[in-house]
C-alpha cells in the first residue's frame, strides 16, 4: 500500500472508531496500534507502553493538574461572580460586554500558563457558569473560549515554542518576544468578532444591566481585588525569580486555597471535591495526550508528515505559495495530530524548505504556531474542544461549529503575520538589539 | 464482589489524588525555599539555598502516577470523552450491541496496554533503569504505578461490559458528569 | 533490504546530528542500499529518556544519547565527566582509549554493542559576572542536573539549582540561576547571550555521545553489512571528533561575535578548579571500585 492509501485507511478507522463511541484516548491508540502493526516490523504494545510512559512522564505536564485544581478550587468560590460583577459596569458599554472576560481572561492566563488546555479548562471552569447564569449566549461562550484558549500557545511561556526552539535551535528568548504581538493582536481580532457579532445580534444579548453611578462603579470594583491579587501572585511568582512557569502553577493552587479560606469557602468536602474533580478531568485529558502520543510515534515510524512534507518540498513552490500550501498542510494534519506533534514530525523537512525560501526562523516560528494552534479546535482531534465537552457536555461537533468563526479569525491572523512579518519580528529586534 | 471492585477503584482514586498533593507539596516547598532565600536577602544574610532533589523527575512520575491511578475513577464518574453522537441516535437495541461492542474493544485495548505496561516496568526492575537527575530512582516504581492504574481501569471496563452484557446500564451513562454550562449529550 | 530506525536526541543543525545523518548515507552506500538507516532527529520518535530502553528492546535498532545520562546506572558512564580529570581533545581522547573496554562492556551486558563515541566541546562557565577566581562562583546559583554537577556546585561553595534547559532563558532572566556549565556549542544554539554576559572558557571536562546498535539486530545483518557498519562506524568516530575540534572554534567565536565576554580562566581559577577535580576525581574512583581505578590508572600511564 502506498502512503496515501495507508494515511487514508488510518483517517477513516479513526473516525469510524470515534463515531461509534468508543473513547477519544483509546480510538487514539488503536489507530496508532493499526499504523504499527500494518506498516512496521515492531512490537506495538511495547511501542505503547514505552511512548506513553515518555509522554506523560513530563515535568512541563505536570502543570496541567496543577491549573485544572486551581481552576476547580476557584468555581468553589465566589471568585467568578466577583470578578464579573465588578467588570460589568465598565463593559456596558462595549458591545458584547462580559463576553470579552473569556478572551481577556484567557489572554491574561496565557501570560502563566504554556499550554492551551490548562488554558481553556481553567479559565473556562469559571467563566462558563458565570455567562450561562446572566443569560450570555451559549454559542458565543463556548466558541470565543475555545478560540482564546489557544492563546495560551503564542502568548508566553509556550510549550510548543519550547519545542521549535529547541529543534531548530533558536533563542526562545526571542521566540518568546516574538509571540507577544500576534497574541494580542489574534485576541483583539477575536474581541473585534464579539463585538461585531454583538452589534448585529443585539436580541441575543441579555439585558443590559442598569447603569450605575460613577462613584457606584468605583466602590463595585473592589470586587475585582481578590482575582486581580491571584494574577499579581501568579505571574510575580515568575517574574519575580521564585517560580518556573510550571512551579508557577502550584503557587496558583496554594493562592487559590488561601482565597478560598479567606471567604469562607474551603472546608473538608470541597477540598476534596475539587481535588477529585481535578484529578479525573486532568486524567482524561492526559489519557488523550497518551492516545496522541501513540498515534504520533506511529507516525514517526511511518514517516507519513514527513512524506508528506517532503511532496510539497518537491513543489518547489514561491514563498507565499509555499505558504498557502503550508497552511493547508497543516490545518489538515492539524485535524489528526496535536500541535506540538506536528512540529516535531516535520521540522527536519519543513525548515529547510522555509530557509531556502529565504523565511525568517523566528518569524516561521510564530507562523508555526499560529497556524498549528488551531488544531486545538479543530476536529476530530482538537484537545480544546475535548476540555469543553469535559466542561459543558456538549459534543466535539458542536463545539467545533460555535469555534468556527474564531477559527476564521485566527485565518485572517495568520494572513497578516504573512502579509506584515514586522508583526512578529518588531518586538524581539527592539527589545534584544545588539 | 461489587463492593470489593468499587473498594478498588476508591483507593486508586485516592492514591492519585494523594499524588497530585505530593506534587503541590514538593513545587510549593521549592517555591518557599526561594522566597525564604530572598526575605534572608532582605536582612543580609547569605542565603540557604534549599533544593528539592529531583524534583522535576519526581513530579514527572508523581504525574504518571497520578494520571493512570485516576482513570478508573474518571471512567466511571464519566469523564472520559466519548463522541456519542452517532450512536446517540440509534435505536436503544442497537445502541446496547454498540455499547457492548466499543466496552469489549475498550477492554481488550486496555488489557493488552496493562501487560505491555508490566513488561516495561519488568524490564526496567530487570535492567536496574534508574533517573537521571540527583537522586537515582528506580523506574520500574512509577511504571509499576502505570501498570496498576491501568490494570484498574481495565477491570473497571470489564465490569462495565459485565453490566451491559447483563442489560445493566454502565456506570459511566448513569453518573451524572459534573458539568458546568449547557445540556446533557 | 534491511531498515534501522535511528532515534537521536538533538536536532538536524547539531554536530552530532550532522555527523550521524551523513553516517547513515555511508552505511546505506556502502550495502548498495542494502541497509537503510532512517535517523529520526530531536528526538521525534523517542525522547532522550526513553532512547537506549527503546533501543534495548529493538523498538528501534540503533540510537544515540549522552553517555553521562546514564551515570546513575553505573559510574563508568560518566568517567568522561568527571571535572578537570582530561580537558583537552588529546586527554579526552586517551580517558576514551582508557575506558572504552569497560563501557562497551557495560553496554553489551544490556544487549547494546558500542559503535562510536564523539566529543562535545570543553564544558566552560557561563554566568552573568567575570570570574577570575573560585571565589567569584561563592554564592551563586549554580545550575546542577545530577549529582556530579550538584557536587560541583557543593565543592565550589556555589548554591546547586534545578533548571530544566527550556527554562533557561527564563531562569537566568528572573535570577533563579545565575551560573551554568555547559559548551560553547549548547550556549550558541540557546543564544545564551539574551539572557547573560560571560564565558569563562575553563574546559572542565568533554562529555561524550554514545552511539549504539541492538546485539541481535546487528548480528542478524549479513557479514558484508555488518562490516560496512563497522567502517562506517570507525570513519564517523574520527570525522565527529574533528567535527567538534572545528565547532569549539566556531561556536566560541560565535558567542564573541554576539558580544558574550569570552576569557581563558585566569591561573587563580585554574588552580581552585584543578583541586575541586581531584576531590571528585577520588571520589568518584572510590564509587567505581576496582573498574574505576583500572580506568583512571590506564589514563594517568
Ligand atoms: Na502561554
Ligand atoms: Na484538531
Amino acid at each position: 500500500m502506498d502512503l496515501l492509501t495507508i494515511s487514508l485507511t488510518l483517517g477513516v478507522i479513526l473516525l469510524l472508531l470515534l463515531a461509534s463511541g468508543l473513547w477519544v484516548a483509546l480510538a487514539l491508540m488503536v489507530a496508532g496500534l493499526a499504523a504499527i502493526f500494518l506498516m512496521v516490523p515492531v512490537p506495538p504494545g511495547a511501542v505503547m507502553a514505552t511512548t506513553v510512559w515518555g509522554a506523560i512522564n513530563s515535568w512541563d505536564l505536570a502543570a496541567l493538574p496543577m491549573f485544572v485544581w486551581m481552576g476547580e478550587i476557584l468555581f468553589r468560590t465566589r471568585l467568578a461572580e466577583d470578578m464579573f460583577a465588578g467588570l460589568a459596569p465598565w463593559m456596558r458599554r462595549l458591545p458584547g460586554r462580559l463576553l470579552h472576560v473569556n478572551i481577556l481572561g484567557c489572554a491574561i492566563f496565557a501570560a502563566v500558563s504554556g499550554s492551551s488546555a490548562a488554558t481553556t479548562a481553567t479559565i473556562g471552569r469559571m467563566s462558563l457558569p458565570e455567562l450561562d447564569r446572566r443569560g450570555y449566549d451559549e454559542r458565543m461562550a463556548i466558541g470565543s473560549l475555545a478560540g482564546s484558549g489557544t492563546l495560551g500557545l503564542l502568548i508566553p511561556p509556550s510549550i510548543i515554542l519550547i519545542v521549535y526552539g529547541a529543534a531548530t535551535e533558536q533563542s526562545i528568548a526571542r521566540l518568546f518576544i516574538a509571540g507577544i504581538v500576534p497574541g494580542l493582536m489574534l485576541a483583539a481580532l477575536f474581541m473585534g468578532y464579539t463585538a461585531v457579532w454583538a452589534l448585529f445580534n443585539a436580541s441575543r444579548m441579555p439585558d443590559p444591566d442598569p447603569r450605575v453611578p460613577y462613584l457606584q462603579r468605583l466602590w463595585q470594583t473592589r470586587r475585582l481585588f481578590p482575582i486581580l491579587a491571584l494574577i499579581a501572585g501568579v505571574i510575580g511568582s515568575i517574574y519575580g525569580g521564585f517560580a518556573s512557569p510550571t512551579e508557577a502553577a502550584v503557587v496558583g493552587v496554594v493562592l487559590s486555597l488561601l482565597l478560598s479560606w479567606f471567604t469562607g469557602t474551603l472546608d473538608h468536602s470541597t477540598f476534596v471535591e475539587a481535588l477529585r474533580n481535578a484529578s479525573r478531568t486532568s486524567c482524561m485529558i492526559v489519557l488523550i495526550l497518551a492516545g496522541a502520543s501513540v498515534l504520533t510515534v506511529a507516525m514517526g515510524y511511518t514517516g507519513i508528515p514527513r512524506a508528506l512534507a517532503e511532496f510539497i518540498a518537491g513543489m518547489d513552490l514561491s514563498p507565499y505559495a509555499l505558504l498557502a500550501a503550508l497552511t493547508l498542510f497543516f490545518v489538515v494534519l492539524g485535524c489528526f495530530l496535536d500541535g506540538i506533534s506536528i512540529v516535531v514530525l516535520t521540522a527536519s523537512v519543513i525548515l529547510p524548505m522555509v530557509e531556502a525560501a529565504g523565511l525568517d526562523i523566528i518569524w516561521f516560528g510564530i507562523y508555526l504556531v499560529l497556524v498549528v494552534e488551531m488544531s486545538q479546535i479543530t476536529p476530530p482531534v482538537g484537545f480544546n474542544l475535548f476540555v469543553i465537552q469535559g466542561l459543558t457536555g456538549q459534543n466535539i461537533l458542536k463545539v467545533a461549529g460555535m469555534t468556527l468563526p474564531f477559527f476564521l479569525m485566527m485565518i485572517v491572523a495568520v494572513a497578516l503575520i504573512v502579509l506584515f512579518p514586522q508583526l512578529a519580528l518588531w518586538l524581539p529586534q527592539t527589545m534584544l538589539a545588539r | 464482589m461489587r463492593q470489593f471492585l468499587d473498594r478498588v477503584y476508591g483507593l486508586a482514586e485516592w492514591l492519585a489524588m494523594a499524588a497530585l498533593c505530593l506534587i503541590a507539596l514538593l513545587v510549593f516547598a521549592q517555591v518557599a525555599g526561594r522566597v525564604t532565600d530572598a526575605g534572608l536577602a532582605l536582612f543580609g544574610l547569605p542565603p540557604y539555598g534549599f533544593l528539592v532533589p529531583s524534583l522535576a523527575e519526581i513530579a514527572g512520575f508523581l504525574l504518571v502516577a497520578a494520571s493512570f491511578l485516576a482513570l478508573a475513577g474518571s471512567l466511571r464518574g464519566g469523564v472520559q470523552i466519548r463522541v456519542t453522537l452517532a450512536i446517540g441516535h440509534l435505536p436503544p437495541a442497537a445502541r446496547r450491541a454498540f455499547e457492548v461492542a466499543v466496552l469489549a474493544l475498550a477492554a481488550a485495548v486496555a488489557g493488552f496496554f496493562f501487560w505491555y505496561a508490566v513488561r516495561l516496568s519488568a524490564d526496567s526492575l530487570r535492567f536496574n533503569e534508574v533517573s537521571y537527575g540527583i537522586v537515582a530512582i528506580p523506574l520500574w516504581i512509577p511504571q509499576a504505578a502505570m501498570a496498576a492504574g491501568i490494570g484498574v481501569f481495565t477491570v473497571a471496563l470489564l465490569d462495565d461490559l459485565t453490566a451491559a452484557l447483563t442489560g445493566r446500564e454502565p456506570s459511566y451513562v448513569t453518573a451524572a458528569p459534573d458539568v458546568t454550562a449547557g445540556e446533557e449529550f | 533490504q534491511t531498515k534501522w530506525e535511528m532515534p537521536v536526541p538533538y536536532g538536524d543543525t547539531n554536530f552530532h546530528t550532522r555527523n550521524i545523518v551523513q553516517f547513515a548515507d555511508d552505511v546505506k552506500a556502502a550495502t548498495n542500499g542494502g541497509l537503510e538507516i532512517t535517523v529520526h532527529s530531536g528526538g521525534s520518535l523517542f525522547k532522550h529518556p526513553d532512547i537506549k530502553n527503546a533501543v534495548r528492546q529493538g523498538l528501534a535498532q540503533i540510537g544515540e544519547i549522552l553517555g553521562s545520562r546514564l551515570s546513575n546506572e553505573d559510574p563508568v558512564y560518566e568517567v568522561d565527566s568527571i571535572p578537570f580529570v582530561a580537558t583537552s581533545y588529546d586527554d579526552a581522547r586517551k580517558l576514551y582509549a582508557a575506558s572504552k573496554e569497560t563501557l562497551a562492556a557495560k553496554l553489551q551486558e544490556q544487549g547494546l554493542q558500542l559503535l562510536f563515541s564523539v566529543p562535545w566541546p570543553p564544558q566552560g562557565i557561563y554566568t552573568k559576572k567575570e570570574i577570575s577566581s573560585v571565589d567569584d562562583l561563592k554564592g551563586l546559583k549554580m545550575r546542577a542536573y545530577n549529582a556530579a554537577t550538584e557536587r560541583l556546585a557543593q565543592l565550589a561553595g556555589a548554591l546547586p539549582t534545578q533548571v530544566e534547559v527550556p527554562d533557561l532563558p527564563t531562569a537566568f532572566a528572573t535570577g533563579r540561576v545565575e551560573a551554568m556549565i555547559t559548551s560553547p556549542s549548547t550556549g550558541a544554539n540557546s543564544q545564551v547571550w539574551d539572557f547573560l554576559s560571560h564565558y569563562s572558557d575553563a574546559q572542565a571536562w568533554l562529555p561524550r555521545n554514545i552511539v549504539f546498535v541492538n546485539q541481535a539486530a546487528f548480528d542478524a545483518l549479513p557479514e558484508d553489512q555488518r562490516n560496512a557498519v563497522i567502517e562506517a562506524a570507525a570513519a564517523a568516530e574520527t570525522r565527529g571528533w574533528e567535527a567538534s575540534v572545528k565547532e569549539t572554534d566556531e561556536k566560541t567565536q560565535v558567542l564573541k561575535d554576539n558580544g558574550i565576554a569570552v576569557s581563558a580562566p585566569s591561573e587563580e581559577l585554574k588552580k581552585g578548579l584543578t583541586e575541586i577535580g581531584a576531590q571528585m576525581a577520588a571520589e568518584w574512583a572510590e564509587k567505581a571500585g576496582d573498574e574505576g581505578k583500572a580506568i583512571l590508572d590506564a589514563y594517568n600511564n
